[in-house]
């Protein structure tokens, strides 16, 4: 809320009509939830990467999708913001329900639907800038000029992103000087600085040693009191820790959607019991 | 065997060596003898003699007066080849973006042939171009304006041609350093709710400034250095500095060539000062550059 509160005293930009929409967000969701995913089928030029896709994703939990390489569970999360519109080949079919609208619609608004969907990637991605730049890059782009504003909203972002105490005497250090861990941590902040309600995140710990990635798991944890997180893993074991609810995808199709208590310890598919026992993968 | 091989091995390290060397050794042959051909005139045996001063500063090229002053060369050589450099870069940039970035491959490839094959025609084509088209363009500009050229040879011509000959070599170098920045960096800016023009312009460029800095001086290396094709456009002022854009303009390297195998004696030998003095122009450039290079880089670290 404090957050909320900044942002309307910042004249430039805000107006409160920002802040409705935003506050509205579980108004707008009056079941809890985030994504209602309805009958989405995806192609690359002949191949179909996603395959009568239903379901619903919950607001403030943390939902994982899992499966083999190639069954789909990055494709549909780069769906969720819209990002496979850079892949010239890609075509998609059904609807993606967020906020009452239908994302997959051509009067989606993409920029601002990025700016409320952050996105952290497999590979930490921090801009050649400095850690400060990284971390304001959002809101710079929204047009933000106000220094003390920029300054309150990163360090807000860098303290939810476990960094801050980290990177506090040398924020103007060039990005590349942090470890691996730091520059996934990063990368959070830098999506958090813009207040999304959702994050998305596609293997965020694929790159990181054993240490980094319990911090990053702690820090999903912290972070689904306030965001509803996707996350694509290719850990079963991570899954199981860190999420809610858990998505078992192959070849495309979803196979099994449910508690990741039961994922893991009932599942009803022969198919789901064979990945997560390790059978295959 | 092991011996015959061994052999071998110190005979090719000889043939590097000497190959490196042989390089190294040109360099600094070609350096000392334009620079001690170059004093010569100065120095108290000369029978001509002449101050270095007066030289330098001096604002009239009147060989037939026997007065040769290089201080306005100076001046035209520097606002032709900046001006014309700083024409190319916003063209080369842009382009670069749209070849590493915006088009579909085939258009891109095609459009790299292009940009290739303008680097490598030879200077003088450029200038037989500049001197049928450019100057009949400057003469039409300036005519427009009630102005009356010398058949359109003016410091306008000059910028023109050479912002036209800097650009191939700008945009070459800058395309790789754009294909150089990782298309992560792409995605997470769109990702953070950036529009593709702002990708473009905070993300891409300032990722490829290194190759965009290398370009521009590249570039301007041959605009200061480019001869013939100025010669063909420039129509050698006796006096300067030139302030119209409209005016005839003389580069140093057009003082150079101008006449040179139809004179001897100081004449002849004045225009190795003016190499020296053209070298000394790039060497100082070229430093400039790589200060202004390190202070965006600086900036780029942080606020």
């Amino acid at each position: 809320m404090k957050f909320m509160n900044r942002l309307k005293q910042n004249k430039d930009i805000s107006t409160d009509s920002d802040i409705i929409s935003a506050q509205s967000a579980l108004v707008d969701n009056p079941d809890g939830v985030a994504f209602d995913i309805r009958d989405l089928n995806l192609y690359y030029d002949d191949f179909q990467a996603l395959k009568d896709i239903n379901m619903e994703i919950k607001d403030r939990s943390v939902t994982a999708f899992i499966g083999p390489s190639g069954c789909g569970k990055s494709t549909l999360l780069r769906c969720l913001n819209r990002m496979n519109d850079l892949i010239e080949s890609s075509r998609v079919e059904g609807e993606i329900i967020h906020k009452g609208q239908n994302i997959n619609s051509p009067d989606t608004d993409v920029v601002k639907l990025r700016t409320e969907i952050g996105m952290v990637f497999q590979q930490p991605n921090p801009f050649p800038k400095s850690i400060f730049d990284n971390a304001a890059y959002g809101l710079v782009c929204q047009g933000h000029k106000n220094k003390s504003f920029l300054r309150e909203a990163v360090e807000e972002a860098l303290i939810k992103a476990a960094l801050w105490d980290e990177v506090k005497d040398h924020l103007k250090r060039n990005a590349d000087s942090l470890s691996g861990g730091q520059q996934q941590r990063l990368c959070i902040a830098r999506a958090i600085a813009l207040n999304p309600e959702i994050i998305l995140m596609d293997e965020p710990t694929s790159a990181l040693d054993p240490i980094a990635t319990s911090r990053i798991e702690d820090l999903i944890t912290q972070l689904k009191q306030e965001y509803t997180i996707v996350i694509v893993t290719h850990s079963m074991s991570q899954a199981a820790r860190v999420s809610d609810e858990t998505a078992f995808f192959l070849l495309g199709d979803l196979i099994e959607f449910d508690t990741t208590d039961n994922i893991f310890q009932n599942p009803r598919d022969s198919r789901t019991e064979d990945y997560i026992s390790g059978k295959f993968g | 065997m092991k011996g015959r091989r061994y052999l071998s091995d110190r005979i090719f390290r000889g043939i590097f060596l000497f190959a490196a060397l042989f390089a190294a050794a040109m360099i600094v042959l070609l350096l000392v003898f334009v620079t001690v051909r170059g004093i010569q005139p100065f120095l108290p045996s000369y029978p001509e003699r002449q101050s270095i001063l007066p030289f330098l500063t001096g604002m009239r090229w009147r060989a037939d007066q026997g007065v040769y002053g290089v201080g306005f060369i100076i001046i035209n050589t520097l606002v032709g080849s900046i001006l014309g450099g700083l024409l190319a870069l916003p063209l080369a940039v842009l382009s670069a973006i749209v070849i590493g970035r915006i088009a579909p491959p085939k258009i891109s490839q095609a459009l790299t042939t292009v940009v290739e094959t303008l680097a490598a025609i030879p200077s003088v084509v450029y200038g037989v171009f500049a001197a049928g088209k450019i100057t009949a363009l400057v003469d039409d500009i300036a005519s427009t304006f009630g102005i009356s050229t010398y058949g359109g040879s003016s410091q306008l011509a000059v910028i023109l041609l050479l912002a036209i000959m800097t650009y191939p070599t700008m945009t070459s170098l800058t395309i790789s350093g754009i294909k150089a920045v990782p298309l992560t960096l792409d995605s997470a800016s769109l990702a953070l709710g950036a529009t593709k023009m702002e990708t473009y312009f905070k993300v891409v460029i300032p990722g490829a400034r290194s190759s965009i800095f290398a370009g521009f001086s590249l570039g301007l290396g041959r605009a200061f250095g480019e001869a013939t094709a100025v010669s063909m456009v420039a129509g050698n002022a006796l006096i300067g500095p030139t302030t119209s854009l409209f005016e005839r303009t003389r580069t140093l390297t057009s003082t150079i060539l101008a006449g040179l195998h139809e004179t001897v004696g100081l004449d002849y030998d004045i225009r190795f000062s003016v190499g020296v003095v053209l070298m000394i122009i790039i060497l100082v450039t070229n430093a400039m550059i790589f200060g202004v290079k390190r202070h965006f880089d600086k900036k780029a670290e942080g606020k």
